[in-house]
This record gives structure tokens, C-alpha cells and sequence, in this order.
């Protein structure tokens, strides 16, 4: 009798530290309550009668759901891309933010000035205001190449310091992993390092598509694409090299990995480094080297003030990659702008040649602002349409959390009707083995003299 | 009893909304203080490359209105320069029917041409009238446009050539703004120079007055006609003034649609933001105030 009863009191005080170590780490991030397991003893039967033999505590469960720590994880990285992405793209389009020294506004500049040197062609004024509004409108184009191009390498930055601190997180998992499988080999309850490592792969998570394997010599992190990151003890760092563009490319086990990542904050980085900026680049390009081309045609029909044929206005563009980085205008003196048709200093007659080019297609079948507004377009919808998956994104994650939260969360109210309980049928318990000395009490003086 | 347990620990779902209903409040008070609903071009991304074009035809509206003010004052020039050169041609013409009349002695006849001869002059200053330093009757040459030559037939040279300019004042609308002085003073249909040359040589000999009258006549008629092209010219620089400043209204109501901040729903979202936000901090202070009731 008097072991049911310290039998219980041990069980009692057992669920008690649980409920006081779930109202400790309330508010610890990743922790999962636990909950003692209370089992009866086996009965003992002694003739026809069955006797009970008390309670002990099984263990201490801690209440997960791997399969939803699973979800919140892929959502993780999905919301880790998305906001690399978008938080990227929201820098690149302050480029095309209209302002009064944006492309789109240079090249309204840059024409009307050409309709105010047509009104009077050998005006020494109005012909350097052609020269000014050409050389903002070549500005334009570098500044916000130049920008483009800074951005993609702090971009690229970015992409180094991730490497760094997944191979940081992989390590701590690696080490916690050993913990885990040494605790468990002894059958023992490792619950406070599994939530620790869950809370680390939360964080792996948000950087690059990982996902869990576990087999029964501990968890396995790959990429989505099957490279190896963690194995059991062991983790796989991730290592950076330096490509032909100048950028650093992630490589595993001497392995070039980075096209192959999919979701994380590492490819929303490589996302915006590798594919936006250098497209956004190469439509500048193209729209710069249009421009001045055309322009520059344009100007060799005609003549200057001093009667010789046009030269080229804008320096002719290089081929390939560079052209908006290096537009630059090629007269300096305001008086060889070929504004004549006829020769006569007098006339204006190719300043409308020139103005023409405003609506000529010279990028890719469009005239310059058509084209010009269409990378304003595409610039705008990857910034919205990555906001709203953003948004949506970040309302599953919540409802995740939320789920694993009613799982998983500490709430004070049930921890604190628990103590009651336990605090009770501690008591209880206390007070059978205080009667049960009382009733030994009785028996050993059942012989005494006074009795 | 059993049922659903629900999170007991709502604050990450309740600041993820806090969250959002500030970024609404905040994107409400930036189209209040801009005026526009577009501030950058992911908060409408059509609508913001439909603004490069407008803000561009804007732009190039203003340009043509500048163009037109620039160019009213050559035409105006222009136009009251050949004005008085239609005065003096008038003077000239009955100066010459004067000298026609058969009672006139040389020396009276003598002093006729003597005053051509000085609105001779008078013409050739008119023609090489400048504006802004610049030869106005000159075609597109910037060198003086009539110069006395006795090599001449007429006595006078055009030193211009017969080129003219074109501006643009709309979209695809082409306003030639100048006559080569070629084509108004001694163009085909009446040589304004000539005639006067040759009325002076027949009052000087007596001879033919009445024919050179009638040529001076015809030059009268001729540029009186070219100067048809001036008021014209102006007329209708003016005109498109007026349908530019129609343009440009359309344009910006255009813009105003496109971009514009729907103000009033601005203004009441802003507005009722300010409340809820408030409002939404509530949920804590109620978790906060049940803790401490349970504690004591």
C-alpha cells in the first residue's frame, strides 16, 4: 500500500515538472509541450482478489506533428524566395519610378528639345540645350545601368554571406544530430534537442530548399535536387566560386548547384542576380543602342552649321552587353549638330528627321517610349504579382503556425488547471501515506500496555 | 467535454495582421500626400506604363506650345513687314499714276522717280528685315538677302536661297513658317523690284508709264497675295494653340484617371485605419487582463 502511495507521489511530481517546464518555455520559439504519460501498474491478484499496484509516469511526451513541421518548412522557403525576391525587384524598380530624371522622362527631354532648336536652328542656345538633353538622356541610361549592375553585385553579397550561414546552421543540425541519436540510442527523451533542431531547420529553411529524410541512423537534409547537406552527424558545406560574369556561383562537394535551387532566400537572390537584372540590362541595352542608332542616322542626313554632313551624335554603341552603361554623346561643340537639310545654316529641316525617331520603332519593333513603358510594365509585375504570392504565402505560413501552435503550444490556462490537478492528487496521495502510518501507528500500539 | 484545441498563443497571426492593416494605412496616407495611386510602378504596373506614354504626349503637348509662342513673333514680323510693304507698294502705285498724267513737266516727272527711287530703298530695307538677328526673307541662308547690284536687271540681288522650314506643332501636323523673300519679291507672278526699276526708268525717259504702272500693279497684287501665307501661317499656329490646350486638359484627365488617388476612399481608408489599428492592439490587453485575473 505504502508503495502505491510514494508510487504516486513520484508520478505526481513528475507531471508537475512537465507542467512547470511547459509554463518555463511558454514563450521559447520552436518548443513543444510536453505531457506525462500516467500508466497503471500491473495488478498483482492474490486468490480471487485482483489488486492494483499504483501508477508511475511512462515518460514525458512532447506533442509534434512532424508531417506539419514538414509543411511549414517547404512554406518557409517558399516564403524566403518570395520576400528575396521581392524585397530585390523592389530595389531595381525604384530605377523606373517616374521622377524628373528617370529614361522615360530623358527621352520627352530629349525630343521636345529638338522642336525648340526646329523653331530657330542656328540659335547657339537652343542647340547646346539639344546637347544637354542628350547627354541627361545618356546619364539617364548609365545611372540606372550602373545601378542595376551595383545592385546584382550586393546581390551577390548576399548570396556568400547565405552560404556562410547555412554551413553555420548545417553544422549546429549536424552536432544536434549526434545528440539526438546518442539519447535515443539509450532510449531516452531528447525532445528539448529535436525542438532546438527544428527551430534551426526553420531558419535552413528560410534560406534554401531543404528537405528532411528520417531514417533510422538519424535525419538526412538534402536540396531539392538531391544534394546532401546534412547526414546524421556529418554536414556537407556549401562553398562559393567566383564565374566568368564576375559572380559567385554555390557549389557542393565541388559541384556547381546554384541553378538547380529552387525556393529559399538564396533563390530569390539568384533569382533577381541571375535572371531580372541581367534581362532588365539587356532590354536597357537594347532600347540605348536603338535610340543611338537610330539617332545617329538620322543625324548623318543632315548637315551642320557650317554646311559639313552630320557626324555621329551618340558614340556608335558597342555590340553585345554595355550599350545604356556607356551611352555617351559624341559632339561637344553645339554647332555640329546637323540640324540643316539643304545645307543653309538656316534650315531645320532634319531636326524633323531626328524628332522622327520618336516614333520609329528602334528596340524590338516599338518606338522608344513604347518600349520604355513596357519595362516599366515588366518591371512593375514582378514586383506585384511576387508581393500577392508574398501575401498569400505568408498568410498559409501563419495559419501553419497557428495549426502547429493548437499542437504544440503552451497554453497557461490548461497548464495551470493541470498543476491544480497534479498539485491535488499529489496531496491525495501525501495523505494516504499519512494514513497509512496512522493506521501502522494503531497496529503497533494494538499490543502495548497503556493500550 | 472535448474540442478542438485551439493555439493558445495567437500574438504572431495577430501582429502579422497588425502588420498589414499599417501597410494599408500607410499606402493610404502616401496617395493622400501624392495625390496618386501609382507612386511606384508595382502599385498598378499597367497603369504606370500607361503613365510613361501619357507623361511623354504630355510632355511633347507643352513642347509644341512652346514651339508655336517661339514662332508667333518671326510670323507676326513677318506678317507686318509685308504689310507695310503692301503700304509702300500703294504709295508707289499712285506716285506712278501721277507721273502717267501728260501735263506733268520732266522735272516734276524727275522728282516722281527720285521718290520711288527712295521707297526702292525702303523696300529693300522691308526685305531685309531681321528678327532676332536673324534674316526673315532669306530662305534658310543667314547672309543678308537683297543687296544692290547694278549688274541686276532689277538693280537688286537676292543673296538667299529658296529653302524654307518646317516646325512641328502636332502630332504628324507639319506649319511651313517662312517664304524664301525669292518667292515673294521677285517670284514669277510679279517682280516687286523689277517693276519699280523699270517705272522709274520709264517716268526718267517718258516712256511706257502706263505699262510699268500696271506691273507695279501686278507686284501690289502678287505680294499682297504671299502675305495671304503669313496671316495664315498664324491663324493657324493659333487654332492649334487652342486644340493643344484642349489636348492637354484631355491628357491630364486621362492621367488623373489612370493614376489619380481616389481621394475620398483615400481619406475614409485612412481614416477608419486609424481607429482599427487601435482597435487591433485590443485582443492584447484582454489576454493581458484575463492572466491577471486568473493570477489574483
Amino acid at each position: 500500500m505504502m508503495s502505491i502511495a510514494t508510487g504516486a507521489l513520484g508520478a505526481e511530481q513528475g507531471a508537475l515538472n512537465a507542467t512547470t517546464n511547459n509554463v518555463a518555455n511558454a514563450n521559447t520559439p520552436g518548443y513543444s509541450r510536453l505531457r506525462p504519460v500516467l500508466t497503471e501498474n500491473d495488478p498483482v491478484v492474490v486468490g480471487t482478489v485482483t489488486y492494483g499496484t499504483g501508477v508511475s509516469l511512462a515518460k514525458l511526451q512532447s506533442l509534434r506533428d512532424p508531417i506539419l513541421q514538414g509543411r511549414i518548412q517547404e512554406e518557409t522557403q517558399q516564403q524566403g524566395q518570395l520576400n528575396a525576391f521581392v524585397s530585390a525587384m523592389q530595389q531595381a524598380q525604384v530605377q523606373f519610378t517616374a521622377s524628373s530624371s528617370d529614361i522615360g522622362t530623358q527621352i520627352s527631354n530629349f525630343f521636345n528639345s529638338l522642336d525648340q532648336l526646329s523653331t530657330d536652328p542656328t540659335n547657339l542656345a537652343l542647340r547646346q540645350g539639344v546637347l544637354t538633353a542628350a547627354s541627361n538622356l545618356a546619364g539617364a541610361f548609365n545611372n540606372t545601368a550602373n545601378n542595376l549592375s551595383l545592385q546584382g553585385s550586393n546581390l551577390d553579397l548576399n548570396v556568400m554571406q547565405d552560404v556562410q550561414q547555412l554551413n553555420v546552421l548545417t553544422g549546429q543540425i549536424a552536432t544536434l544530430n549526434l545528440r539526438i541519436s546518442e539519447l535515443e540510442g539509450v532510449k531516452q527523451d531528447a525532445s528539448a534537442f529535436i525542438d532546438q533542431r527544428d527551430v534551426l531547420i526553420g531558419q535552413l529553411s528560410n534560406l534554401i530548399d531543404v528537405s528532411a529524410i528520417q531514417s533510422d541512423n538519424g535525419l538526412t537534409l538534402t536540396t531539392a535536387n538531391g544534394t546532401a547537406l546534412v547526414v546524421g552527424g556529418q554536414n556537407f558545406a556549401l562553398s562559393t566560386q567566383i564565374n566568368a560574369a564576375g559572380l559567385h556561383d554555390v557549389y557542393a562537394q565541388g559541384k556547381d548547384i546554384t541553378a538547380t535551387l529552387t525556393s529559399g532566400e538564396l533563390a530569390g537572390v539568384l533569382q533577381v542576380r541571375d535572371q531580372k537584372i541581367p534581362d532588365v540590362l539587356a532590354k536597357l541595352d537594347t532600347l540605348a543602342a536603338g535610340l543611338a542608332t537610330a539617332l545617329n542616322t538620322a543625324h548623318q542626313a543632315g548637315f551642320d552649321l557650317n554646311g559639313d554632313p552630320g557626324g555621329n551624335l551618340f558614340a556608335p554603341p558597342p555590340a553585345g552587353p554595355g550599350a545604356a552603361a556607356s551611352m555617351a554623346v559624341q559632339i561637344t561643340d553645339p554647332a555640329l549638330i546637323a540640324a540643316s537639310s539643304d545645307g543653309a545654316p538656316g534650315s531645320n529641316g532634319n531636326v524633323a528627321v531626328l524628332s522622327a525617331v520618336h516614333d520609329q520603332p528602334v528596340a524590338a519593333g516599338q518606338t522608344p517610349t513604347d518600349f520604355y513603358s513596357n519595362l516599366v510594365f515588366a518591371v512593375g509585375n514582378d514586383v506585384s504579382s511576387g508581393s500577392a504570392e508574398l501575401d498569400s504565402s505568408q498568410l498559409i505560413l501563419t495559419q501553419l503556425q497557428d495549426q502547429r501552435g493548437s499542437i504544440s503550444g503552451v497554453s497557461l490556462d490548461e497548464e495551470a488547471a493541470n498543476m491544480v490537478q497534479y498539485q491535488r492528487a499529489f496531496e491525495a496521495a501525501a495523505r494516504v501515506v499519512t494514513t497509512i502510518n496512522e493506521l501502522l501507528a494503531t497496529v503497533i500500539n494494538m499490543g502495548s500496555i497503556t493500550g | 467535454m472535448s474540442s478542438i484545441r485551439v493555439n493558445p498563443n495567437p500574438m504572431p497571426g495577430l501582429l502579422a495582421a497588425l502588420e498589414e492593416l499599417q501597410q494599408r494605412q500607410s499606402t493610404a496616407t502616401q496617395q493622400l500626400a501624392t495625390g496618386s495611386r501609382i507612386n511606384r510602378p508595382s502599385d498598378d504596373p499597367a497603369g504606370a506604363a500607361e503613365l510613361v506614354q501619357i507623361s511623354d504626349r504630355n510632355s511633347q503637348v507643352d513642347s509644341f506650345k512652346r514651339s508655336i509662342d517661339s514662332i508667333t513673333g518671326l510670323l507676326s514680323t513677318a506678317d507686318s513687314t509685308l504689310s507695310s510693304v503692301v503700304t509702300v507698294l500703294q504709295r508707289a502705285m499712285s506716285l506712278g499714276v501721277e507721273g502717267a498724267n501728260g501735263t506733268l513737266s520732266d522735272s516734276d516727272r524727275a522728282a516722281v522717280a527720285a521718290e520711288l527711287t527712295g521707297i526702292q530703298n525702303q523696300l529693300i530695307s522691308l526685305a531685309n528685315t531681321s528678327y532676332q538677328g536673324k534674316f526673315i526673307f532669306s530662305g534658310t541662308a543667314q547672309t543678308q538677302p537683297f543687296v544692290l547690284d547694278p549688274n541686276s536687271a532689277s538693280g537688286v540681288r537676292y543673296d538667299g536661297n529658296p529653302g524654307s522650314n518646317q516646325i512641328t506643332i502636332g502630332n504628324g501636323y507639319q506649319l511651313q513658317v517662312n517664304l524664301p523673300g525669292s518667292q515673294i519679291f521677285s517670284g514669277a507672278g510679279g517682280d516687286v523690284f523689277q517693276a519699280l526699276h523699270d517705272l522709274i526708268a520709264a517716268l526718267q525717259t517718258n516712256t511706257n508709264i502706263d505699262t510699268a504702272v500696271n506691273a507695279v500693279n501686278g507686284a501690289f497684287r502678287y505680294v499682297t497675295a504671299q502675305r495671304v501665307f503669313y496671316g495664315n501661317a498664324l491663324n493657324q499656329a493659333e487654332a492649334q494653340q487652342t486644340h493643344l490646350d484642349t489636348e492637354k486638359l484631355n491628357l491630364s484627365q486621362q492621367a488623373n484617371v489612370v493614376g489619380g488617388a481616389d481621394m475620398p476612399r483615400s481619406c475614409a481608408e485612412a481614416g477608419v485605419l486609424q481607429r482599427v489599428v487601435p482597435l487591433a492592439q485590443i485582443p492584447e490587453q484582454i489576454l493581458l487582463a484575463t492572466r491577471y485575473r486568473k493570477r489574483a
